[in-house]
């Protein structure tokens, strides 16, 4: 399962963070286990993935990043959706459904 | 605004690297704990928890490195280092980086110093304003071709009825300079006489005072000149008065109305030091033909349409002039009309260049080749590592390219050095000189050219060396062959250099060739003991008694002199200062006006003008003093030369024939043939034959012609000795005409051949530095081919090869490829040496004695270039070469 989440496309892993901090603002670890948890396991995502989407989301301006307290009372840093980010997951997942519905299609022909 | 963003946090992050690196591991340390939490209230041990967190991220370090890769800074930084490891791999290897820095350094430099000749002549448009529009007009005669002056009738003409430009004017080409009296001792200042609108032509503001006024040229208004910078300063000490100042030029005064500033330079190959008034006098006969016509076109009008109403104009004056000849009106753009002569010669030492920098690159190529097997197992174990072969790749490119531009930094300054020293040794007499240096433009196209060849010569080294067979270099056992493909571009590459540099030199044997035979061509007068110098009679000079009379009274004392064995003057200097030309009329030939224009050599001379200068007189009689006697009207006569003696009399004696020169007219006076002389060239070394017709100085109609004239003396002794002695004797007569280019016969050859002896040189240069590099290349890879192969020669001397054969395996494999380059380099040039053939003179594009001459030079010095090395393998010791590993 762990050589399936490797394989995930770039822009397919960009689009589940942004559905996951579009909750709630969160950190590295939490995210990965969001995904993880809602995917019942199928998607679990390494650290080498992460956070070079991260920085490639920071980067883009979709994300903004802040140090906070965690639940432990550790230090930790904390990803928040910016406004630009709402709108880029929501053509996102415009698009991906709209491929989904295409490839269904032509497997079931 | 995503792009700034970009810029300015990827900006950021690299200022402030040490802050970004311990946000980093500060946050991938809370990573980890965040999972080992979990997993302890999973119910493990706090150190298993964190053990299995870290073993599960899989290494910070190179989480790390892939967080980093995602900025565009990190490629800066990968290229900063690549930078410094190519600096590095280069200062280990001295040598090597000399050698190639140097040979690079003189293909770049080459080929920036050809670059901006051809940027500034070819390229760059003419530094007026609205440069396209200026243009140059001409005429030639029907069923003809070209673009020859045109006469004061046919200016006239334009002038008063065309539509299609802003201004028209005309430079008289007749002269090149003033004689400058009234300041000291009388010199000759190069400038031209215009007409009045040719200032606002070029729009150039002048530096002080005006252009000429349009009403400025009529007959009889006073004559007034323009300054060029130069001279206000070397002459009047920037005056700042200068304005409405008078100078005497050819013994009339002249008041200084303007002041140019030093970039107005025309005409530009013997720039002006000042522009005259032309006065425009109504003519009488449309020729003579020896204006030089400009305009600017309006806007929006085309120079087809230009030139169609100038045709028309042309055809109305033919009909004025009935006599005159049918000529077709034809234009040119300004910057074709001056650089055309050019741009022939200047595209082929272009290409010259261009190959010479290909065959630097090769050689670079190839030594690079040679050491990047060295590196073989650096970079394999690298690959091993984890480097991507586009890494390799990009950091050996990066390498080359930074030996590349380190040569090219060289080459610029050796570029600078060499345009200057083609200014000042050069042949002078090129279009727009002035504008020629090292400007932006040309940075730039050296930077380009750079970084061009830093990737072509490191391309081949780059993608040899990382091919993905990784196993058998990191074996130790590798040494007795290298990579069969690395071997085959290095002999590929090395047959290329060696077709390209037989190329250069088949050019440069061509051009030497071709040299030879025009500087042996005879000129036809004896070269030896001859002084010329050129005498200009001021205004004051009015009436043909008093210039004849001048003549006469000079001639004579000069004669008279010590150490002079004959005196003339002429009009027209061999070898190629040709003054007019004229059409003429044998008796017999008919007045048909559509028959093709016959055109003669013209001058006047002296009488002992031929004796001065050796011509020989094969038939008749030279002219002599008694041949006129004043105020008489005495018979028109004229003497031909051998080539008109057999064009136009073959049939009947031409002594006592009669022609007539100008336009034909039945009404011209005729001219009786008295003598006829060998051939002599005054349109250059490389013209053929053609007919010359000499007139007595003093002939009616034609003494007012004779007021400039060339001095030609024959003396005993050294020709120079005598020149004080005659600048006395004309002081004497009058102290206001300066005795201007004093040349001997010796001299005015050589600067007739300057041009071409400049060009055949230069490429011989470019031939035997492309020959040197190619040897050196050829010696290059033989050598490294014999130490690859010491193992096997060992073990044939071993088995009991002599030492002649292993000499003769070693230069066969060489030979080999010399063979193949001859034949690619032979075919090349057969097709490409006919781009040259208007450089040549008499000698074909497929001359058999070039080709195969330099086809041998090439074998020999490739046969000792072999040969070096090859003698080091005999030496090899096979006890040595087989313990060898």
């Amino acid at each position: 399962m762990g050589e399936k989440n490797a394989a995930l496309v770039q822009g397919t892993l960009d689009m589940l963070i942004l559905k996951t901090l579009a909750l709630e603002p969160m950190h590295a670890h939490g995210i990965g286990l969001r995904i993880e948890q809602i995917s019942r396991g199928v998607f679990q995502v390494n650290p080498g993935s992460l956070f070079p989407a991260f920085k490639r989301l920071e980067r883009a301006g979709w994300v903004n990043s802040e140090w906070r307290a965690t639940e432990n009372n550790r230090r930790a840093k904390y990803y928040v959706l910016t406004a630009g980010g709402r709108k880029q997951l929501k053509s996102e997942t415009r698009d991906w459904k709209t491929q989904s519905v295409a490839i269904a299609r032509i497997l079931e022909a | 605004m995503n792009i700034f963003r970009h810029l300015k946090t990827g900006l950021r992050e690299l200022l402030r690297r040490g802050k970004t690196e311990s946000e980093l591991n500060e946050e991938l340390n809370a990573y980890v704990q965040n999972a080992a939490d979990a997993k302890v209230q999973a119910g493990a041990t706090p150190e298993e928890a964190v053990r299995s967190a870290r073993l599960e991220m899989g290494g910070m370090e190179s989480v790390k490195h892939q967080v980093r890769a995602v900025g565009w800074e990190f490629a800066l930084e990968v290229f900063a280092q690549d930078v410094r490891y190519g600096l590095r791999m280069l200062l280990k290897a001295p040598v090597f980086t000399a050698v190639a820095v140097i040979t690079i350094a003189l293909g770049i430099g080459a080929n920036t110093a050809m670059f901006s000749l051809v940027d500034a002549i070819l390229l760059r448009p003419l530094p007026y304003p609205e440069p396209q529009r200026l243009t140059v007009a001409g005429t030639h005669q029907r069923g003809g071709s070209g673009m020859e002056l045109i006469s004061t009738a046919d200016f006239l003409a334009w002038r008063d009825h065309q539509q299609c430009f802003e201004q028209v004017a005309v430079l008289d080409r007749a002269g090149t300079s003033f004689a400058l009296s009234g300041m000291g001792q009388p010199e000759r200042i190069p400038g031209v006489r215009v007409s009045a609108n040719f200032f606002s032509i070029f729009a150039v503001a002048p530096l002080k005072g005006r252009g000429f006024r349009p009403e400025e040229d009529r007959p009889g208004t006073p004559g007034v000149v323009v300054i060029s910078e130069q001279f206000w300063r070397d002459h009047l000490g920037s005056d700042p008065e200068v304005l409405n100042r008078t100078l005497t030029l050819d013994g009339k005064q002249h008041t200084i109305v303007g002041v140019m500033p030093a970039v107005f330079r025309f005409p530009s190959r013997r720039p002006a030091s000042m522009w005259a008034i032309h006065t425009l006098n109504l003519p009488a006969a449309r020729p003579p033909y020896g204006l030089l016509a400009l305009g600017r076109l309006k806007q929006g009008i085309s120079l087809r349409q230009a030139e169609a109403e100038f045709n028309d104009i042309v055809a109305q004056v033919t009909a004025q002039y009935p006599s005159s000849a049918e000529l077709v009106g034809v234009m040119m753009p300004m910057k074709e009309w001056m650089v055309n002569d050019f741009s022939t010669a200047l595209l082929v030492l272009l290409v010259a260049i261009a190959l010479l920098l290909l065959i630097v690159i090769v050689n670079v190529a190839n030594l690079l080749l040679a050491r990047a097997t060295a590196r073989q197992s650096e970079v394999a174990l690298r690959m091993a590592l984890g480097a991507s072969r586009i890494r390799v790749v990009r950091q050996f490119l990066t390498e080359s390219t930074v030996l590349s531009l380190l040569g090219g930094f060289l080459g610029l300054l050796l570029a600078f050095a060499g345009v200057r020293a083609f200014l000042a040794f050069g042949p002078g007499q090129m279009p727009r000189l002035e504008e020629v240096g090292i400007n932006p433009g040309v940075l730039l196209f050296t930077f380009a050219v750079c970084v061009g060849s830093g990737i072509l010569f490191g391309l081949a080294p780059a993608l040899e060396t990382s091919r993905p067979s990784l196993s058998d270099p990191l074996k130790d056992t590798n040494r007795s062959s290298s990579s069969g493909s690395a071997h085959r571009t290095h002999r590929a590459l090395l047959v290329f250099e060696v077709a390209l540099a037989l190329l250069l030199m088949i050019g440069s044997g061509l051009l030497i060739r071709s040299f030879v035979r025009l500087s042996g061509v005879s000129p036809g007068v004896e070269t030896d003991h001859v002084i010329t110098a050129a005498i200009s009679l001021p205004n004051k000079y009015a009436d043909p008694p008093q210039i004849t009379q001048f003549w006469q009274q000079f001639l004579e004392k000069v004669r008279s002199l010590p150490g002079v064995m004959a005196v003339g003057t002429t009009m027209s200097l061999p070898p190629n200062l040709l003054a007019i030309t004229n059409p003429f009329t044998v008796e017999g030939q008919g007045y048909d006006r559509y028959r093709q224009l016959q055109l003669a050599e013209e001058m006047l001379v002296s009488p002992d003008y031929f004796r001065a200068l050796g011509i020989p007189l094969l038939k008749g009689r030279f002219f002599s003093p008694s041949d006129r006697v004043e105020g008489e009207k005495d018979p028109m006569i004229v003497i031909i030369n051998e080539t008109m003696a057999k064009q136009y009399f073959s049939a009947k004696d031409p002594i006592g024939s009669r022609i007539q020169t100008g336009d034909a007219d039945p009404k011209s006076p005729w001219e009786t043939i008295v003598g006829v002389v060998g051939d002599v060239k005054y349109s250059g070394l490389d013209s053929g034959p053609g007919p010359t017709i000499y007139v007595p100085y003093n002939e009616n109609g034609w003494v007012m012609w004779s007021r400039e004239m060339y001095l030609v003396v024959r003396s005993t002794g050294k020709a120079t000795d005598v020149v004080p002695a005659i600048r006395t004797q004309l002081a004497s007569m009058d102290s206001a005409i300066p005795l201007a280019q004093i040349r001997t016969m010796d001299e005015l050859l050589d600067e007739s051949l300057v041009q071409q002896r400049f060009r055949t040189w230069l490429i011989s240069g470019f031939a035997a530095l492309a020959l040197l590099l190619s040897a050196i290349g050829l010696y290059a890879l033989v050598s490294y081919s014999v130490s690859q192969r010491t193992r096997e020669i060992g073990v044939r001397v071993a088995l009991g090869a002599q030492r002649s054969n292993v000499l003769g395996m070693v230069l066969r494999e060489g030979l080999h490829l010399v063979t193949f380059g001859l034949l690619l380099g032979l075919v090349g040039a057969f097709s490409a040496t006919r781009m040259m053939r208007s450089l040549l003179y008499s000698t074909s594009a497929t001359d058999a004695l070039s080709f195969v001459a330099t086809s041998l030079t090439l074998v020999v010095v490739a046969l000792l270039a072999c040969y070096i090395p090859a003698r080091r393998a005999t030496k090899v010791d096979p006890i040595i070469a087989l313990r060898y590993e």
